[in-house]
């Protein structure tokens, strides 16, 4: 054991002294600070804070609907002005507006005369909305909520929003990009977490390797699993430093890019506790599999190319991130590595994490890792493998 | 005297990469690199293994040394099965070739507890060892240099005092003065002579007739991964020099090989 300890001491020696080695480490903690903070001010400017009152236009209203709108504070154009839809629907871009609802011509009529079985077209509904904007996007469902259930006791007479080649959400596309970020903070957190990991580890034994040096140390009466045990936690160690230092400059930056609503007290002790058991554990079964390639690899140049592809398969899982904002119930899914941490992430930065889930999470990647060193020892037993220059 | 070495019936066959093939400019599959080799060496005694450039010297002192695993045949160092008892096996010997480098970020003085704590050797013992095998190859002046500034010459140094960090019985040395320049090669044999005098068994490999010359106690002389003859010095020497013994063989195994 007190092997595992000389090795670990000794690398870790080498990552921490050398001025190169920690700019290496911390220069990606920092950029991510400042950039995100530079978005971050893009983004506070654009953050609406009231949702009191609503504008909203509306055109051809059936008379039969106005106690919809009848509201204190609600600000209802009728469009006396006669303003141009492009003008209105460029109001909602700017979040001058929140709203802009237009009735097919007699509306009223056409649905009461509507027939399901004549195959025609129900008449229809047009709202535009904009789903960056706080207050249209609460407007928006609330309407929509109205009309749906109108809709359900008048028993489906007409459409709303039927086009589908009409953009209906008209946010802007910088506005969207800010909304999307926070969202894809786990997806952030496994990329940080592997290119962390990927620098510290590719060079690791294939530099060895290369260098001549790893031998070195296979004749010396060290127990091969020691080794493995020992480079995978210096490995880990400073991949872990290295990704923290990233996160932590993405969690600094979060407020800024979230505006003033975002607070950490959301967060308690215990998710930030979940979440770091669960960055270890991504940490450790990274520099496994980095450390396997490069063990693998017969140079620093082979290793990094074959852990593009890993890399690849990271940010692919990383992804499924977006396709739902709440994580899978489906507990056999929990054993798929890195899928399983980003479900578990997920489950964390939502708070609606399942402890079941979460076990099985852990337990399956303890397992992984357990293997990973395992396989590294026989790697190393292996002269095939380390002498394969 | 006490066997200290024993190698019996050694077999090693390289699988050889399509890149091998085409640097050795053939197309056969397999490389055998030692074939059938067995010798011994006994305690106290410097032990040579003679024979040109790819007779298998160093792939048999890389075997003898745990690094690579023979395919068939035995190695028994002072009694202890190199394929059953790996780890023993290490802690009594010291392997020292060309190709095992140092870290060029670390000291000497760094590297040198670094081995010797892998070797679980007592502080105060591996601090006494130390400066005595600092002050015997002037590493001293330079101990806190890290490995990347030294000199080629300064290097094998520490290389050599980091593989005997744990007074290892039996010296394995691949190709001593490969690569010295005339006065670090002198220390090297040097230091091998009192070596032997302590006791010491070394076991090297060499193609340079005066080494053996020099060193040797008895000398085995290879060609093609097969031990030709295994004799003492003396007796080879007794009526010409090695040099003639080595080529009246060699053109032997050439005649032989075009029968
Ligand atoms: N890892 C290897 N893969 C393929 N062939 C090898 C390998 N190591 C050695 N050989 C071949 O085995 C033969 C013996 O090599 P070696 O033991 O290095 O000879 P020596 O040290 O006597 O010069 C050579 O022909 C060499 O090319
Ligand atoms: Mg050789």
């Amino acid at each position: 054991m007190s092997n595992i300890w000389t090795i670990v001491k000794k690398e870790l020696k080498r990552f921490f002294t050398d001025p190169r080695m920690i700019i290496g480490l911390v220069l990606p903690g920092v950029l991510i600070f400042v950039i995100y903070n530079l978005m971050g001010n893009i983004s506070m400017e654009k953050i609406a804070p009231t949702i009191t009152d609503f504008t909203v236009y509306v055109e051809n209203e059936p008379t039969e609907f106005q106690s919809f709108l009848n509201k204190d504070g609600w600000n209802i154009n009728k469009n006396k002005e006669n303003l141009s839809k492009d003008k209105i629907i460029d109001k909602i871009k700017d979040k001058e507006a929140d709203l802009y609802i237009i009735y097919e011509e007699d509306f009223y009529q056409k649905m009461l005369a509507y027939d399901i079985d004549t195959g025609k077209m129900a008449p229809n509904i047009e709202i535009y909305y904009n789903s960056t904007s706080e207050s249209s996007n609460l407007f928006y469902s609330y309407y929509l909520e109205i009309l749906n259930q109108y809709e359900s006791n008048i028993s489906n007479k007409f459409d709303i929003n039927r086009d589908l080649d009409i953009k209906y959400d008209v946010a802007k596309k910088e506005d969207t990009t800010i909304q999307i970020i926070s969202m894809m903070l786990p997806f952030l957190l496994m990329a940080f977490l592997f290119s962390g990991a990927m620098g510290v580890c590719s060079e690791s034994v294939a530099g060895e390797k290369e260098r001549g040096t790893i031998a070195t140390l296979l004749i010396t009466p060290t127990k091969r699993s020691h080794i493995a045990i020992g480079k995978i936690l210096s490995l880990g160690i400073t991949s872990l430093v290295s990704a923290l230092v990233s996160f932590l400059g993405l969690m600094l930056s979060l407020p800024k890019l979230m505006g003033t609503d975002f607070s950490f007290q959301a967060y308690g002790l215990s998710t930030i506790l979940l979440m770091l058991v669960l960055i270890v554990m991504t940490v450790l079964l990274f520099t496994t599999l980095l450390t396997i390639v490069s063990t693998f690899a017969k140079s620093v140049k082979e290793a990094t190319s074959y852990a593009i592809p890993l890399m690849m398969i990271v940010l692919l899982v990383g992804i499924t991130n977006f396709m739902s904002t709440t994580a899978t119930s489906n507990k056999l899914l929990y054993i798929i590595p890195i899928y399983n941490i980003v479900q578990c992430l997920i489950g964390v930065f939502s708070i609606t994490i399942d402890p079941v889930s979460f076990l099985i999470c852990i337990t399956s990647n303890i397992v992984y890792i357990g293997l990973g060193v395992f396989l590294l020892t026989k790697m190393f037993n292996n002269e095939r493998v380390i002498f394969n220059r | 005297m006490e066997e200290i070495l024993i190698v019996k019936d050694l077999k090693k066959t390289f699988k050889l990469t399509a890149k091998q093939r085409k640097i050795n400019k053939t197309n056969d599959l397999y490389k055998i690199a030692v074939d059938g080799l067995s010798f011994k060496a006994y305690k106290g005694e410097i032990y040579g293994l003679l024979g040109p450039n790819g007779a298998g010297k160093t792939t048999t002192l890389r075997i003898i040394s745990t690094l690579i695993k023979a395919d068939s045949g035995d190695v028994f160092v002072d009694g202890i099965d190199i394929a059953k008892n790996p780890d023993m096996v290490r802690q009594k010997i010291g392997f020292l070739t060309s190709e095992l480098k140092l870290e060029d970020f670390f000291t000497p003085n760094y590297l040198y507890d670094y081995f010797s704590a892998l070797h679980k050797i007592e502080k105060t013992l591996s601090e006494q060892r130390k400066n005595y095998l600092f002050k015997k190859f002037g590493i001293e002046d330079f101990k806190e240099v890290k490995i990347g500034d030294l000199s080629t010459g300064m290097k094998q140094k520490v290389s050599l005092v980091i593989s005997i960090v744990h007074d290892p019985e039996i010296i394995i040395f691949d190709e001593p003065t490969n690569g010295l320049d005339v006065i670090t090669a002198k220390s090297v044999t040097d230091f091998l002579i009192e070596l032997k005098k302590e006791g010491k068994t070394i076991i090297l490999s060499t193609h340079i007739f005066s080494l053996v010359e020099k060193l040797c106690d008895r000398v085995g002389i290879i060609f093609d991964g097969r031990m030709i003859k295994d004799d003492s010095l003396t007796n080879l020497t007794k009526e010409k020099s090695l040099e003639d013994v080595f080529f009246e063989l060699y053109d032997e195994r050439i005649g032989e090989k075009y029968e």
